[in-house]
């Protein structure tokens, strides 16, 4: 059971329809199979409206955006360990 | 007096907290609660049990029950914690009433999201979980002419390969146009799409579930897709994990975008003394800081040692992923780590791709079998940021691995490129995929730049 409000909704839309437009791209470029065409006002919302406006968005927004939702990125992460100097 | 911790769920995160707690406080009254008749056995190896390349259920029993009993864990068996009380530190066990605790692990996993389509009340869904059910279900098969398998999500690829391997009549339905859509490449995935039509498997793809179709005994007999009926004896449900955050949903723990709970480096929610592991946890990616939900066993268990640890009094952190990945799917094993091109595209992320068709020993070595691997890397730096791979099984997984070692640490494609690889004509080829794979994306760039 998941339901987590707005940002429940909008991360597993655009996340849904954004996978679609991906393929759809790569289809296009490289002839892979194509998603079935968008019906319905919800999907040629999400797939006409939605996925192009955010892919002219430039990646810093975007991904200021994501960092703006609720979630566990927001809590403390260490950072990758780094090499400190010679082990030996 | 010992402290006492809770842990709700007996899969691979409760159990791994359990270990952990009593690694770092080996005094700690440690109780688990689980609603299975078992704990310490691998779901994810029950496909391969119906598939026929595991004899028999018993092996993916990795302990006895008297294990727990004599590592002084206290597992309580078909046991439901039905509540959480975070203020006054309790919680609500069926038939046993308000349970205090002085910490709290919930470890209570994940649910296949609800096909939401009319008959999921008919008998013949299988919903692949629960070891007990699988061995009833293992008799089922053993009898079905013919099998849905609803959307080829990980499971899904693995049980259309084990239904075909049983000789059952196995279609797959999906509403994306390739398998494994939401997280492998079109390309990765063409080659097991051939080794299951030369399996015999039925693939619908762009198709979506609309309702089960019953007979009047109240049993499955097709499913109603966009594409028309497909008449079936047993229908496999293998939509995607939700997090089973309902406790602590209600216990007023904070959940993030993907529903499920919001934990630190050290597992902690936003509630004292409250950790929480496994698939009812979301993790941030390592790149993008996305979280994401639903990763995989070993996740699970390390995840499950964190929180356990720091509830035990210790100090413990688990980091950002990267998710490596790998699986068999009809006569091939496909993997990856981080990224791919669907997802990249998806997420907008511009990459230059490096890509190699190579071997995985000598090619005069006798069992040499095909790798192809491609690389996706930031477009300047060349920083590595995904990797997928298909290949004949050989050094699949070990590569994803690698590859999400050398995401992690930030490596080009040069310095893969340039890197050392073992070369021996049983195990090793003399070109290693990779550092071909990675030379041609450096040389893809500079015809870009």
């Amino acid at each position: 059971m998941a339901g987590t409000g707005f940002f429940g909704w909008l991360r597993s839309n655009s996340e849904h329809y954004l996978l679609i437009a991906a393929h759809q791209k790569l289809a296009k470029e490289q002839g892979s199979p194509a998603p079935r065409p968008p019906k319905g006002a919800k999907e040629i919302f999400w797939l006409k409206v939605f996925a192009p406006t955010y892919a002219v968005l430039p990646w810093p927004l975007r991904s200021r955006i994501m960092r703006a939702m609720p979630g566990s990125h927001r809590q403390t992460w260490a950072a990758p360990p780094r090499s400190q100097g010679p082990a030996v | 007096m010992p402290r006492k911790t809770v842990i709700i769920g007996g899969g691979a995160a409760g159990l791994g907290s359990a270990g952990g707690v009593k690694a770092a406080d080996p005094t700690a009254d440690v109780v688990v609660y689980t609603e299975n008749e078992d704990v310490a056995y691998s779901p994810c190896g029950i496909p391969y049990v119906h598939g026929g390349e595991i004899p028999d259920f018993e092996r993916l029993f990795l302990a006895g029950k008297q294990a727990y009993v004599d590592a002084g864990i206290d597992v309580h068996y078909e046991t439901a914690v039905t509540a959480i009380d975070t203020a006054a530190k309790t919680v609500t066990v069926a038939g046993e009433g308000a349970v205090a605790y002085d910490q709290l692990i919930i470890a209570t996993g994940w649910n296949y999201a609800d096909p939401g389509v009319p008959g999921g009340e008919l008998s013949g869904l299988y919903y692949v979980k629960n070891i007990r059910r699988a061995m009833e279900w293992d008799k089922v098969i053993s009898e079905t002419k013919s099998a849905v398998v609803v959307e080829a999500g990980p499971l899904g690829l693995e049980m259309v390969t084990a239904l075909a391997h049983r000789g059952v009549e196995t279609h797959l339905i999906d509403p994306n146009p390739y398998a494994l859509a939401m997280m492998a490449d079109p390309d990765i995935m063409k080659p097991v799409e051939d080794s299951w039509r030369e399996l015999g498997v039925h693939l619908h793809f762009n198709t979506t579930l609309e309702a089960f179709l019953g007979d009047d005994d109240g049993k499955v007999r097709a499913v109603q897709t966009s594409g028309g009926e497909i008449a079936a004896d047993l229908v496999v449900i293998s939509t995607h994990k939700t997090p089973e955050n309902s406790l602590a949903k209600a216990a007023g723990i904070k959940l993030g975008s993907t529903g499920a709970i919001i934990v630190d480096e050290r597992m902690k929610t936003s509630a004292p003394d409250v950790w929480a592991a496994g698939d009812v946890v979301e993790i941030p990616h390592g790149l993008t800081r996305t979280p994401l939900q639903g990763l995989t066993g070993s996740h699970a268990y390390a995840q499950g040692k964190t929180a356990g640890t720091n509830a035990g009094g210790g100090d413990r952190a688990y980091r950002a992923v990267y998710v490596p990945w790998g699986t068999p799917a009809g006569k091939w094993v496909i993997g990856g780590a981080s990224f791919g091109e669907a997802t990249a595209t998806a997420l907008g992320i511009p990459y230059v791709k490096g890509e190699a068709q190579g071997i995985s020993r000598a090619r005069y070595y006798p069992g040499v079998q095909p790798v192809r691997v491609k690389l996706l890397a930031e477009p300047g730096t060349l920083r590595l940021i995904g990797a997928q791979m298909v290949g004949g099984g050989e050094g699949i997984k070990e590569r994803a691995d690698f590859l999400a070692q050398a995401i992690r640490f930030g490596m080009t494609l040069h310095d893969l490129s340039t890197m050392e690889n073992v070369y021996s004509p049983a195990i090793g080829a003399l070109n290693e995929p990779i550092v071909v794979a990675a030379t041609n994306g450096v040389a893809e760039s500079k015809k870009k730049a």
